[in-house]
């Protein structure tokens, strides 16, 4: 079988960040238009069977009955059998279950957030991040066509999966020394107490910026360290800066279209597996990939480390020159 | 974003004044003491909450059948709101308007309203009104998901974008139109999406989080204020009750019901108080019956009000046919 899996987040690029930055919409009847791309140019590509995720907005179900409408599927397109629920645990079963029926890559259509949440759940799988999200710095901007291409070959083993891949780095937060969540990109320690609207932009709460990856071309918070020091995607080691102290001030770009004077201290380089400890002295929270996601208390016992245990990313670009190598689309 | 203590305990106690109005609307309903009908807000009250919290009183809001909870939320006083709902004469609208026609113009309360989508373009009217004379003030105009398929939401984010008005529509999205799902009466799950046409920011929030309400509300009215014209927030939601008292929602999973109920805005609040020592337990029960003793006051205000004089029925309305009733 040459199967490939769709997960659609149908809520991501939806939230705050339309007010407070000018981030990008999408809408969800882009998300199922993309979808019928990435489907019939993985079935151009010799994929023979695909299995997308349930989602509320029915983003699967509408992009089969119009391909099917105009008689252009010609392969199995399966919807999971699962129930839903409507939130991020759709997403973390779903990946499971789609590794369980053994597809050959995993294609996600949100932003780092629902990156995150596939990461939390994937193994082996080589994955595709497509950005239909917000501050995107793990998915891609990707055209549908070209995702479903270079699933058909990861799919198809045509060429060597290891050279078109590569597994990424990942941010672990530990409490008690219990691993409780995790961030693919970088995670933000916050004075604010509440969860809320979830983004986080406020910069005069935030005390410190852990990244896995940092780059000045890139949005986000891990720009606060990008914009002083480049930490690559594939480098062996992350980083750490303070923020709201120090003598040093960058301007980074936090948010779409947001660019913010920032006093930072230089930032410190953090090797694979280094732990960074800390005893919070103030009730606050941590953003994991710009959503507030983990409040903390007073005295717990925090540590937070970046590891190679990421991901399998597909390298797009690289595995579809593979493939052009190796004479792939030759017919 | 800056919320103090004394912020969030007050929105607790909005949300909790508003829970307890309709609690025992509810009793009084099934009682037959109150005439007419009764759509409770029970489920949904951090929207208003949240919302109103941005607000200052010169401010205005529309609302809809759905309104005590705005109502409240506005700083409506409940002595008037039980008393229009007993059909009283010390009534907000002396008795005749019931329901669904609660307003306070002194408030900034345009009207709840029995017409669907009917508050969309009286909105536009106050945020025009508003930035012809020159003032501060913003409009928020509440509705439901059903009300964004009449062509009066269209109409209304239309003109508020073109002429950059100070108003926040506010879509309290509690999945069904009546008795119908969402899915079943748009092509779209977010309607939040809609506001790209008419070139507003449309945004998301957890309408089940007062903190994340509020902070959506503030950036929006901040927005509005400052000029720069109108901003769509769907705040995802649900009721508790039927669409109306008596209802027997058969058209729901009792499943999705029980997700509902534990996502309770006012129990999520209680816990985030009492986890950051905002409140003690005894605090909140202080609040809790005073609140309880505040109602009990204005359901006895309601009672020992007087019913409108038959001629009331002719009186504040515009026809010349009252003459002729008259006589």
């Amino acid at each position: 079988m040459k199967a490939i899996g769709i997960i659609a987040n149908p809520a991501s690029g939806k939230d705050i960040r339309r007010l407070v930055s000018h981030a990008t919409v999408v809408d969800n009847n882009e998300k199922v238009n993309i979808v019928k791309r990435i489907i019939l140019s993985a079935q151009g590509c010799g994929v023979d069977r695909v299995f997308i995720m349930p989602d509320t907005f029915l983003i699967g179900y509408k992009a089969i009955e119009d391909l099917k409408i105009s008689k252009e599927l010609k392969i199995d397109v399966e919807i999971l059998n699962m129930k839903i629920k409507g939130n991020v645990m759709d997403t973390i079963r779903a990946t499971k279950i789609m590794e369980e029926k053994g597809v050959k890559c995993l294609v996600v259509l949100g932003g780092d957030g629902t990156n995150r949440a596939v990461a939390k759940s994937i193994t082996t799988t080589p994955l595709i991040g497509v950005s239909t999200g917000t501050n995107n710095v793990y998915p891609e901007m990707l055209e549908g066509t070209v995702v479903g291409m270079a699933a058909g070959v990861v799919a198809t083993g045509a060429c060597s999966i290891d050279q078109g891949c590569k597994r990424d780095k990942r941010i672990e937060i530990f409490k008690d020394g219990q691993l409780i969540d995790i961030a693919l990109v970088d995670c933000v320690i916050s004075r604010q107490k509440y969860v809320g609207s979830k983004a986080i932009w406020n910069i005069k709460d935030i005390d410190m910026v852990i990244v896995s990856r940092a780059h000045p071309a890139s949005i986000g918070f891990s720009t606060i360290v990008g914009t002083s020091l480049i930490v690559g995607k594939d480098d062996d080691f992350g980083a750490l800066i303070h923020v709201n102290s120090g003598n040093k001030k960058v301007r980074a770009p936090i948010a779409a279209g947001t660019i913010e004077e920032i006093r930072v201290d230089e930032p410190r380089i953090l090797k694979l597996d280094e732990a960074v400890c800390f005893k919070p002295t103030y009730n606050g929270i941590m953003a994991l990939d710009g959503e507030r996601e983990v409040p903390f208390k007073v005295g717990e016992n925090i540590e937070i480390k970046i590891t190679s245990h990421g991901p399998y990313r597909v390298i797009v670009d690289r595995i579809l020159e593979l493939a052009q190598k190796n004479g792939f689309f030759e017919t | 974003m800056d919320l103090s203590n004394e912020k969030v305990i007050q929105m607790y106690r909005t949300m909790k004044r508003i829970r307890e109005f309709e609690s025992k609307a509810a009793e009084l309903f099934a009682e037959g003491r109150i005439p007419g009908f009764v759509h409770l807000y029970i489920g949904e009250e951090a929207v208003a909450t949240g919302v109103c919290a941005n607000l200052k009183e010169s401010d205005y809001i529309t609302s809809t059948h759905r309104g005590h909870g705005h109502i409240i939320a506005k700083g409506g006083d409940l002595k008037y709101m039980f008393a229009e709902l007993f059909g009283k004469e010390t009534g907000y609208c002396k008795g005749k308007g019931g329901s669904m026609h609660i307003a306070d113009a002194d408030r900034g309360i345009l009207g709840a309203n029995g017409i669907v989508g009917a508050g969309h373009n009286i909105a536009v009217g106050a945020g025009l009104s508003a930035k012809y004379r020159g003032t501060d003030q913003v409009c928020v105009c509440f509705f439901g998901d059903g009300s964004t398929n009449q062509g009066t939401f269209h109409e209304a984010l239309n003109m508020a974008s073109i002429w950059k008005l100070p108003v926040i529509f506010v879509c309290e999205n509690n999945l069904y139109g009546i008795s119908m799902h969402q899915s079943r009466h748009q092509a779209i799950q977010d309607v939040a999406d809609r506001a790209v046409a008419y070139n507003i920011p449309g945004v998301v929030v957890d309408g089940n989080d007062v903190l994340a309400v509020y902070e959506a509300a503030k950036e929006a009215i901040d927005r509005a204020r400052s000029g720069q014209g109108p901003t769509l927030i769907e705040c995802k939601t649900y009721r508790h009750r039927g669409h109306f008292e008596g209802d027997p929602t058969i058209y729901r999973d009792p499943e999705e019901v029980n997700e509902w109920l534990q996502k309770d805005p006012i129990i999520r609040l209680r816990e985030f108080m009492l986890d950051n020592n905002l409140l003690a337990e005894e605090d909140i029960k202080k609040i809790d019956e005073e609140i309880a003793a505040e109602i009990e006051e204005a359901i006895k205000f309601a009672e020992d009000s007087p019913f409108p004089p038959v001629e009331a029925a002719v009186e504040d309305i515009y026809t010349d046919i009252v003459e002729e009733v008259r006589r």
